[in-house]
């Protein structure tokens, strides 16, 4: 029994080494951007981005062009910040509005429908991206955030997901629901909506992650730079007609972190969010 | 639960700088002190948007690709609202990432819409422009005024069909910048180089002097290959325009150059040309030490190579032979202004951005502030502007600046090809797979030069 | 009609109206409106038949850029569907302690944009001697490498970066299959004697499989369409002898860069069959159909 106890310590102490490792290795790549978010910003052209310390070179210069220099970069923090809750609000009410028709009626046509919502999954937004492009400009939609949202507010992933956490809901509940006399737009917007509070949370994550990060369609889109998001300001400071580089290395580690707030914050929805769909699918 | 994550975070990337950047930190310590390239960053990317009193203000957005023609143009943009003030003007100006900027604009011409009133086309990508129908303006009633002063053949490129679509902003000429420190250290007198040949042997001289690169051979850019393609009368096109990159003249130019990055002492830059970020620190360390450029590189000198300021002599550029009269420079890069047809200040926009570009005062701006060589060669010999111990580019330089100019001023060629609808494409193909293919993976130059042939054959049919 | 609307047999209709008009709007349009364009020369606005398609045959580099997508989505395949799946079952273990820090480390790359993660990438992997990379190859007595500008270099650093961004994504979901698998089986199996390695092959493996369809099917997604981890690390569309080119790339360039729309809506074709051919072969060889039938 003993040598059972000992064999298995020794397996947790191989598996915390190992999974240390690949912590460190992780970790690197944001480690060696938030360090060289103190160095000038010519170095990065010099030597790449490395380990080196080199503490005397060291100063908040970077940081101080990134809150007090002239620039742009709050206005595309702004403009991704709105999008954003923009995004997440509009795909979470429609999808969730479509997942619950598609969970709790039974209807002609719903299977055919819901073959599409998987079809829909597995293309790739790149294959109807320049005809879209071609499309939104027919309807004068360029340089407007509307072309942003608008084509994903009903949003094949999101809907899925939330089908499936409506599957589970007692149907007994909907027809309570009725007896009382809501009608079936009320049932969903005054008994669904508050129970689903979790699917919510999860799904503002993901999306909220999806939407901070894209690039590019927005690129297609958004034509004037008071539009900018950070992806696509970020991106014009890769430049070799400017001196950028200070504000793009602390520019970069600075958009990391909202992000990462809200996730150390809700981390437990952020995965909910991304198993969702392995599971039961 | 929360503070336990982070604190854990934390620690494990303490423990990582640690473990492995104690190592390595020693021996780049060093350099990163001597080349300390201390550019606190403007960092005025984005948009710039002019202050203008009064009421009757129009206002013009203007897309650019480089950030210091920003200031310029707000400065001439002043000037002008002084001389005019029943016409005042109000620049917005973007800045962009130069394949976003053109990509954007060849959309929104294509779609009719967000497109900007005024806007900054490198020459490269100008043709892409000229194709169908053309979204931009014709200037040639705008230019007129300023016509007697302009060097014509760069009025040429940014036309077609006798009509002009572009307002140049330099003349570009290719010269010779050679870091003359680094240069006597070993022993070349950079004064003594004529031909190519001359040059290739300073080269070797100095290869085995100081074991460094004299010059870089080019994989992203054909500053170099141009002008000797231009000096021995060649082009990427035949006679009759049809596209004919693997012709023997190009083959005899990059096969001279392969000679001389075979002698070790040219070797590719990272980067990949001179004008590039990744380039200039290995410039302004010493690391390399001659640039084959336009003129207009001065510009980078002084803003990214601050460490060779007193050092570096520009003359001009060799040739093969000084006796049969071959060009001895050819304009390179470039950026057309243009103004966008359907603008509704279109008739404005061109009026003032020609004199911001081409009236005398801009000229002589154009090297003031800029330090290019500007379109209007009556500048060019004007030695209180030209020497004026004031200006910024007079004092980075050991020689003065337009000494060189002068010297080949009625001898620039050009090539067909600049004009030609096929010359994004063929940039490209040049940029990305042809020198690379030379100079990196060194294969055969006829071979590779056939199958970028064939490439781009498949692509125009 | 207020009535109508509010009925028990519309409601339904009206819940997944958005859907249906997202779909028609946004994907059935503009996915017929490329089929039509991939038939047409859009800057001189006429018909050419099949030519784009023909073109595309003789197309060197096209070629290359769908050979470079599929080699990439097999270096995923290969890198992220056995590792995470074998890192999940040992975070799993009841041996293993503090699993959740882990799982939350790991899961840190995926918040970050691919703008920012290959710039960092791009300037880790730089020419220069002291770079991160040619640091590391420094310390293992290796020369300096030009990493961006050779084909084998530039592949490990596009799988590095997918292999940092998505291995903890993946182990989740695979921990997410793991943990529904009932521990009654693992004990059983303990008690005949089975070892850890013979229980993961034949418990967990089997009894994950839905996982492993769902994360190839997405892994063939994101693989044959990857584009922006290039286009960062290249700091553009264009590579050193096209060696980052990728099918959305391709799709990129002539549709945008060279004002190709006709061109580059036959290559978006191209991708759509090729995705859909691709996890329909994967969908049928993993099984997934014939369950769906009973």
């Amino acid at each position: 029994m003993n040598s059972v106890k000992k064999k298995n310590k020794s397996a947790t102490v191989a598996m915390v080494v190992l999974f240390t490792c690949l912590a460190i290795l992780i970790i690197m790549p944001i480690y060696v951007l938030f360090i060289a978010s103190f160095k000038p910003g010519g170095d990065l052209l010099q030597y790449g981005l490395n380990l080196e310390l080199n503490l005397d070179r060291w100063s908040l210069d970077n940081y101080r062009l990134l809150f007090f220099g002239k620039h742009d970069y709050w206005t595309w923090f702004m403009n991704s910040i709105g999008l954003t809750v923009i995004t997440v609000i509009a795909t979470l009410l429609v999808s969730a509005f479509v997942g619950y028709g598609f969970a709790a009626y039974e209807f002609k046509g719903r299977n055919f429908l819901f073959v599409i919502v998987l079809i829909i999954l597995s293309i790739p937004l790149e294959v109807v991206m320049l005809p879209l492009y071609k499309q939104m400009s027919v309807w004068h939609m360029m340089d407007s955030y509307g072309a942003i949202v608008l084509p994903f507010m009903a949003h094949a992933s999101t809907i899925f997901f939330f089908r499936q956490y409506l599957l589970g809901i007692p149907k007994s509940l909907l027809e309570a629901g009725r007896i009382d006399g809501a009608t079936e737009y009320g049932i969903f917007f005054r008994l669904i909506m508050p129970i689903m509070k979790p699917a919510f949370a999860a799904m503002a994550i993901l999306n909220g992650m999806n939407a901070w990060n894209n690039y590019l369609w927005p690129l297609l889109v958004v034509r004037s730079a008071d539009k900018y998001t950070l992806t696509i300001g970020l991106n014009t400071l890769i430049n070799p007609y400017g001196d950028n580089y200070s504000l793009l290395i602390v520019g970069s580690f600075f958009s990391i972190i909202p992000i990462f707030v809200l996730f150390i914050c809700f981390q437990k929805y952020f995965i909910e969010g991304m198993t969702a769909g392995a599971v039961k699918g | 639960m929360k503070k336990k994550v982070l604190a854990t975070l934390l620690s494990v990337a303490m423990a990582a700088t640690l473990l492995v950047g104690c190592g390595s930190s020693s021996d780049t310590a060093s350099e990163s002190g001597e080349a300390a390239t201390e550019s606190a960053g403007p960092g005025a990317a984005g948009t710039t948007e002019m202050e203008v009193e009064g009421d009757d203000v129009t206002t013009l957005n203007v897309w650019t690709f480089i950030e210091l023609h920003q200031q310029f143009y707000t400065d001439m943009a002043e000037k002008w609202n002084a001389e005019n003030p029943d016409k005042k003007v109000k620049l917005v100006l973007s800045n962009m990432a130069y394949d976003d900027m053109h990509n954007k604009l060849s959309l929104s011409l294509e779609s009719g819409e967000g497109a900007p009133d005024i806007v900054d086309i490198e020459l490269g990508k100008f043709p892409a422009f000229m194709t169908g129908e053309i979204g931009l303006r014709d200037l040639t009633d705008v230019i007129d005024p300023y016509r007697e002063n302009i060097v014509q053949s760069r009025l040429d490129i940014y036309g077609k069909d006798g009509k002009e679509y572009g307002l140049p902003t330099h003349v570009g000429a290719t010269v010779a910048f050679y870091n003359t420190e680094a240069l006597e250290a070993a022993g070349v007198d950079y004064t003594t180089i004529k031909t190519w040949d001359d040059f290739k042997a300073a080269g070797v001289k100095y290869y085995e002097a100081t074991g460094k690169t004299f010059a870089c051979v080019e994989t992203t850019a054909q500053w170099m290959i141009n002008l000797m393609l231009a000096q021995k009368g060649g082009d990427y096109l035949d006679a009759d325009g049809n596209l004919a990159v693997n012709n023997d003249t190009m083959v005899e130019v990059l096969q001279y150059i392969k000679e001389m990055q075979d002698t070790g002492a040219f070797a590719t830059v990272p980067g990949g040309q001179p004008d590039n970020e990744e380039a200039y620190p290995n410039y302004n360390s010493g690391d390399y030490a001659v640039q084959i450029m336009p003129f207009w590189q001065t510009s980078r000198f002084t803003n990214y190579m601050t460490d060779l300021k007193g050092k570096v002599a520009i003359a001009a550029p060799p040739v093969f032979d000084t006796t049969d009269g071959e060009y001895q420079s050819i304009g390179g890069g470039g950026t057309g202004t243009a103004i966008i047809a359907s603008s509704p200040n279109a008739d404005l926009a061109a009026e003032v951005m020609a004199y911001i570009k081409l009236s005398e005062t801009a000229n002589e701006e154009v090297w003031n502030v800029l330090g290019f060589d500007p379109v209007n060669t009556a500048v060019w010999s004007d030695t209180a502007l030209t020497e004026n111990a004031d200006n910024q580019f007079v004092q980075y330089f050991v020689n003065p600046p337009f000494e060189a100019l002068n010297e080949i001023k009625d001898n620039i060629g050009t090539l067909n090809f600049y004009t030609d609808e096929k010359a994004p494409s063929i940039n490209n193909e040049f940029c990305n797979v042809t020198l690379n293919n030379i100079f990196e993976n060194g294969m055969d130059v006829k071979e590779a030069l056939d199958e970028s042939q064939a490439t781009l054959e498949n692509e125009f049919q | 009609m207020k009535k109508f609307f509010y009925s028990q047999k519309i409601a339904p209709y009206v819940f997944v109206l958005p859907f249906v008009l997202t779909v028609l709007l946004f994907w059935i349009a503009p996915i017929s409106n490329g089929v039509l364009l991939s038939f047409q020369d859009v800057l001189k606005d006429q018909w050419v038949g099949t030519k784009n398609y023909t073109r595309l045959l003789s197309d060197k580099i096209f070629l290359k850029a769908i050979l470079n997508s599929l080699k990439y989505m097999i270096g995923t395949l290969v890198l992220l569907i056995p590792f995470p799946m074998l890192f999940a079952s040992l975070l799993n273990s009841k041996l293993m302690v503090k699993a959740n820090f882990f799982k939350s480390v790991y899961f840190l790359p995926a918040l970050t944009s691919v703008v920012v993660v290959g710039t960092i990438f791009r300037l880790m992997f730089g020419e220069a001697s002291a770079s991160f990379a040619n640091q590391v190859m420094e310390a293992l007595g290796q020369s300096p490498i030009k990493w961006l500008k050779g084909v084998g270099t530039s592949y490990i650093i596009l799988l590095l970066i997918a292999c940092w961004r998505w291995t903890g994504v993946n182990i989740l979901y695979f921990l997410a299959g793991l943990q529904s698998i009932p521990t009654e089986l693992y004990e059983a199996a303990s008690i005949d004697g089975a070892s850890k390695w013979q229980q993961f092959k034949n418990i967990s493996m089997p009894l994950v499989k839905p996982t492993t369809v769902y994360v190839l099917t997405i892994s063939i997604y994101a693989g044959l369409s990857m584009f922006l981890e290039s286009y960062m690390i290249f700091k553009g569309n264009n590579s050193p002898n096209n060696i980052g080119l990728t099918i959305v790339g391709y799709l990129y360039r002539q549709g945008i860069e060279k004002r190709a729309m006709g061109y580059a809506c036959a290559v978006g074709i191209v991708l759509l069959l090729s995705v859909m051919i691709v996890n329909l072969v994967q969908l049928k060889l993993t099984g997934t159909f014939d369950k769906e039938e009973k």
